[in-house]
Formats: C-alpha cells, sequence, structure tokens
C-alpha cells in the first residue's frame, strides 16, 4: 500500500527516475550499498568517484543487466526492479557501455538499426533519419563497417543508436574513454546537444570530473558503494577542496 | 569431371548441415552435437510419413523438414534454455548436447531397427551426362538446393531485421542485450532455421545413398571439420572450407580408396588446428565482457 502510494507520488513530481535505498552487486559481492538519487525531466546528472565505488553497476542495474538485490528504481512511476534490459529499452531507459561499444562487424546503418529492433520498419526509418541530422558525421558512412570507424565516430555511433528507440532516459558509461582531448570536447558537447535538443534526460558516468561537472545539472558523487554527496554540479566544480575529498 | 561434379555434390551437402551448426555455434557458442540427429530426424520422418500413412515424397518431405526445424526448437526450449537460464557454461550445454545426440540416435534405433532404409524412388533412374559427367537428379537437385538456400541465407542477414538481430547477437551478445534484443528470441529461430537445414540435408543424402540411424554423426563431423577449417563466423570461409574438405575426400577415395575418407577429413582437420586454428577466414576469437 505504502509502496504503491510512493509510486504515485514519483508520477506526480517531474522525476524521470527515482532510486531509493538500492543495494545490489555480483555474486555474493555486494557492491552498492542503499543508493538513492534521482533524475529530473531534462536533467543530467553526472555521476562521479574513484575507480571501483560502484558507477558502472549503478547503471548496469538500472538497465537490467544485473538485478537489484533490494530497494526501489521507480521509472515514470513504474517499479522496474525485475525488468529485462528490452523491457527497459521499450519503456524509454536506454544504455551505452563504456568503451564505444558498437556492433563492429555490422555496417553503420544495421547498428542504428539494431538500436530500433522493438520499433515497426517504419518507425525505425523516420527515427534514423531525424538522429542522423544530429550526426552528419555517420550519413557520410551509413555503409560503412562500424569497426572500420575512428574512435570518435565509433563514440558517436553508440549515442546515436541509443536515442533511436525515443528514449525519456540515456545512460552513457564514461563516453569519453579512450578519446583524444579534442575528440573529448566534441563528444561532451554533442551530448550537451542531445540533452537540449530531444529533452531527454541523462545519467552519466564519467571519470573525467571537471568536464562533467560543467556539463551536468546536478552530481551524485559515490564512495565505496555509498552515496558521498549528491547535490548542485556547478558549486561542486567550484569547490576543490570538496572535491579532493571525495576521491581521497 | 567426374571427379569435380563429385566434389561439388560432397561440398554441396556439407555445406548445408555446416550452415546450420555454424550459425547455431555463432549465436550460442557451444557445439550443438545434437545438430547430428537433426540430420538423420529428416529422412525418418519422411521415411515413416512415406511408408506408415502412405503420403506421397512430396508432401511428406516438407513436413519431415518441419518435424526437423521442431525437433531442433523442442531442443533449444527443453534443455538448453533451462541451462543457460542457471548460469551453465559451455561445456556443460556440449556434454547435455552430446547426450540427446546419443539418446535420439538410439531411440530413432530402436524405433526403425538399425538396417538401412529407404526413401528412393523403387525406379533406378539412369545419371545425367553434364559435362561428361554422370550425375543422378537426386545429385543435381542437392546441389540446386544448397546452392539456392545458400543464396537465401545470405539474403535473410542482409536484409531482414531477424537476421540483422542473429548477426548482432553473434557479434556482441552483452550489447546485444542491453540493445533490447531478445536473445531467447533470436537463439529459438536461430534453432528453427539451423534445424530445417539439417533435416534438408539429411533427406538430401538419405535420397541419394539411403539411410541408418547414425548417418549423423558422419555429417556433423564432415560440417565440424569444414566450420573450422573456413573460420568459425565466416560464410565465404565456410564454403571454401566445404569445398576443399570434400576435395581432399574425393580425391583419397579416387586415388587410395574410398575407405581414406574419413582419415583425410581428420588429416585436413589437424593441419588446420596445427597451423592456421582461425581458418581460412575467420578471426582470432575475441573475448566480450562490459
Amino acid at each position: 500500500m505504502l509502496k504503491s502510494l510512493r509510486h504515485i507520488f514519483n508520477r506526480c513530481t517531474n522525476n524521470v527516475l527515482t532510486i531509493e535505498r538500492l543495494k545490489s552487486g555480483y555474486g555474493k559481492k555486494q557492491v552498492l550499498f542503499d543508493v538513492s538519487l534521482d533524475v529530473k525531466e531534462r536533467e543530467i546528472v553526472a555521476i562521479i568517484g574513484p575507480n571501483g565505488c560502484g558507477k558502472s553497476t549503478l547503471l548496469k542495474t538500472i538497465c537490467g543487466v544485473i538485478p537489484a538485490w533490494k530497494g526501489d528504481i521507480d521509472f515514470n512511476g513504474h517499479r522496474i526492479n525485475n525488468a529485462t534490459p528490452a523491457q527497459n529499452v521499450c519503456r524509454g531507459i536506454t544504455f551505452a557501455p563504456q568503451g564505444s561499444r558498437v556492433f563492429d562487424e555490422l555496417s553503420v546503418a544495421e547498428n542504428l538499426e539494431i538500436g530500433g529492433f522493438h520499433l515497426s520498419e517504419k518507425q525505425r526509418r523516420s527515427r534514423t533519419d531525424e538522429i542522423l541530422q544530429l550526426f552528419p558525421v555517420l550519413e557520410r558512412r551509413l555503409q560503412q563497417e562500424a569497426g572500420r570507424l575512428s574512435g570518435g565516430e565509433q563514440q558517436m555511433l553508440a549515442l546515436a543508436r541509443v536515442l533511436i528507440p525515443s528514449p525519456k532516459l540515456l545512460m552513457l558509461d564514461e563516453p569519453s574513454l579512450g578519446l583524444a582531448p579534442g575528440l573529448v570536447e566534441e563528444i561532451f558537447a554533442k551530448i550537451a546537444e542531445i540533452n537540449s535538443q530531444t529533452g531527454v534526460s541523462i545519467l552519466i558516468v564519467e571519470q573525467r570530473v571537471r568536464a562533467v561537472l560543467a556539463l551536468s545539472h546536478r552530481v551524485c558523487s559515490l564512495k565505496l558503494g555509498k552515496v558521498a554527496l549528491f547535490g548542485n554540479a556547478a558549486e561542486l566544480g567550484e569547490d576543490s577542496e570538496k572535491l579532493k575529498q571525495l576521491f581521497l | 569431371m567426374q571427379l569435380v561434379a563429385n566434389i561439388i555434390i560432397a561440398a554441396s551437402t556439407i555445406l548445408l548441415v555446416g550452415l546450420g551448426f555454424a550459425l547455431i555455434y555463432r549465436v550460442v557458442r557451444f557445439f550443438h552435437f545434437a545438430h547430428g540427429v537433426v540430420f538423420t530426424s529428416g529422412p525418418y520422418a519422411a521415411f515413416l510419413l512415406t511408408t506408415r500413412l502412405g503420403l506421397p515424397l512430396a508432401i511428406s518431405i516438407p513436413i519431415a523438414v518441419v518435424i526437423s526445424a521442431a525437433l531442433g526448437a523442442t531442443m533449444e526450449l527443453a534443455v538448453y534454455r533451462p541451462l543457460r537460464r542457471k548460469g551453465s557454461s559451455p561445456l556443460v550445454l556440449l556434454m547435455a548436447s552430446l547426450g540427446i545426440y546419443v539418446l535420439l540416435q538410439n531411440t530413432i534405433s530402436l524405433a526403425f531397427g538399425d538396417d538401412t532404409k529407404s526413401i528412393r524412388p523403387n525406379t533406378i533412374s539412369e545419371g545425367i551426362r553434364v559435362f561428361g559427367a554422370v550425375i543422378t537428379p537426386v545429385q543435381l537437385l542437392t546441389v540446386a538446393i544448397s546452392i539456392g538456400l545458400l543464396a537465401a541465407m545470405i539474403v535473410f542477414f542482409r536484409q531482414s531485421i531477424m537476421g540483422k538481430a542473429l548477426r548482432a547477437v553473434a557479434n556482441d551478445p552483452v550489447l546485444a542485450n542491453i540493445s533490447g534484443i531478445d536473445s531467447d528470441r533470436v537463439i529459438f529461430w536461430t534453432f528453427v532455421i539451423g534445424s530445417a537445414l539439417a533435416g534438408i540435408a539429411g533427406i538430401m543424402v538419405a535420397m541419394d545413398v539411403d539411410m541408418t540411424p547414425n548417418m549423423g554423426m558422419n555429417a556433423l563431423m564432415m560440417a565440424v571439420v569444414a566450420v573450422i577449417v573456413g573460420g568459425v563466423g565466416s560464410m565465404p570461409g565456410l564454403i571454401l572450407g566445404a569445398v576443399l574438405l570434400s576435395a581432399a575426400q574425393q580425391l583419397s577415395s579416387w586415388f587410395l580408396g574410398s575407405q581414406w575418407q574419413e582419415p583425410m577429413a581428420f588429416a585436413v582437420l589437424l593441419v588446420f588446428l596445427l597451423f592456421r586454428p582461425q581458418g581460412f577466414l575467420g578471426k582470432r576469437v575475441k573475448n566480450a565482457s562490459i
């Protein structure tokens, strides 16, 4: 009773995603301890923290790759603790895992089609046309094998692929990983553009803390699987002392 | 010329079995040995339908192919999927697959007997002369069917969303899962298609040289060798592998005697495993993780 009331409440706020006291991990090893956070409509929330603090685990748990042990994951008023990745994609959560992951043996066009696997042929085509306007680089290389794209182009393709199903929440795991500094700026600018143009909420895990703080509205800092801080991103960006502490 | 014709005929059945086997391997990543008994199930189903129910071959063959497809799909639903859910390793799945093979081959032995059964039309038709080689109509049909099915598979992989999803699952199963592809559904259809191909191949072989309950093991072994020699996951490689393997077999039986066919096939396999384990056109297998 209380739980269903809470979901109704979540639907009334403008929260896209609400996580409460989430516990999760791999096998018997617990990684996340009572993590709570929320993402509002049109908002970019950054997740930062030292290596092994559970950033990627959090994203994988939300999208359903690994099961949630306890707690609550609420997406638009639906409890999605036990949802499969496929169900979550249909609901509007997409996830781009670490390392510019694309289907390297498939062509660029086929990668985009796979992104819209559950859509109808017609929807898939119109969505692809829309998304390609955001990524002119890809439009020229539709027939090329994705494995032959440069690192930056592969990351662009990974972003384009997860945008095809018109998600309400986009989860990005270190989109800057392995990219040259100039390309990192380009990718971050693209993420900001995606957010302002499509209004999609974004949950982003990053190691490049200063860059991601400049991009985000709010920030959640994890430490050993617990939330160490959840607050305004710009404020934390100016507070070097506090930042240092969070990574100690 | 007769030699060339024999090579092409042998290659086309190896190709059909290998195509189904490689298709399934690429998606589930274990050697589905029970594919051999799916191959055997095709001709026996056709035999049952023609002799017991008195159906003409033209009707019983399509039904038999459907039965083979259903048999392969049932293995996936009843055995492999529950095992995958439990997180079983590829080795466990391989053992399960061998178990199914032995169980079903013996079931066929018990039901039909170990003697040779035939679905050949009674009249012995005279061979056709093609470029100086003598070929029976069934052999010609076998070659035509395997080329046709190969072309159909290529179109399926390149054009249909299911074919693309299948390649995506083979390319990166974890990413495919995250992208919202229901991998169970893809695996199910892979078994249906691969098993139908095996059933067709079995029927074609039986129309040519009759059937025994253990015919599947030989066919499967040749397919496995062709797949490994060609390079796992490469369609052109598989064609090359099938042709090379049947060439080695036919040449050895032509010059040394037919008892050398199988040893020669495995000699080819050993040479490749030792000196070029990725096959003709295969890539080195890479491990995926997130």
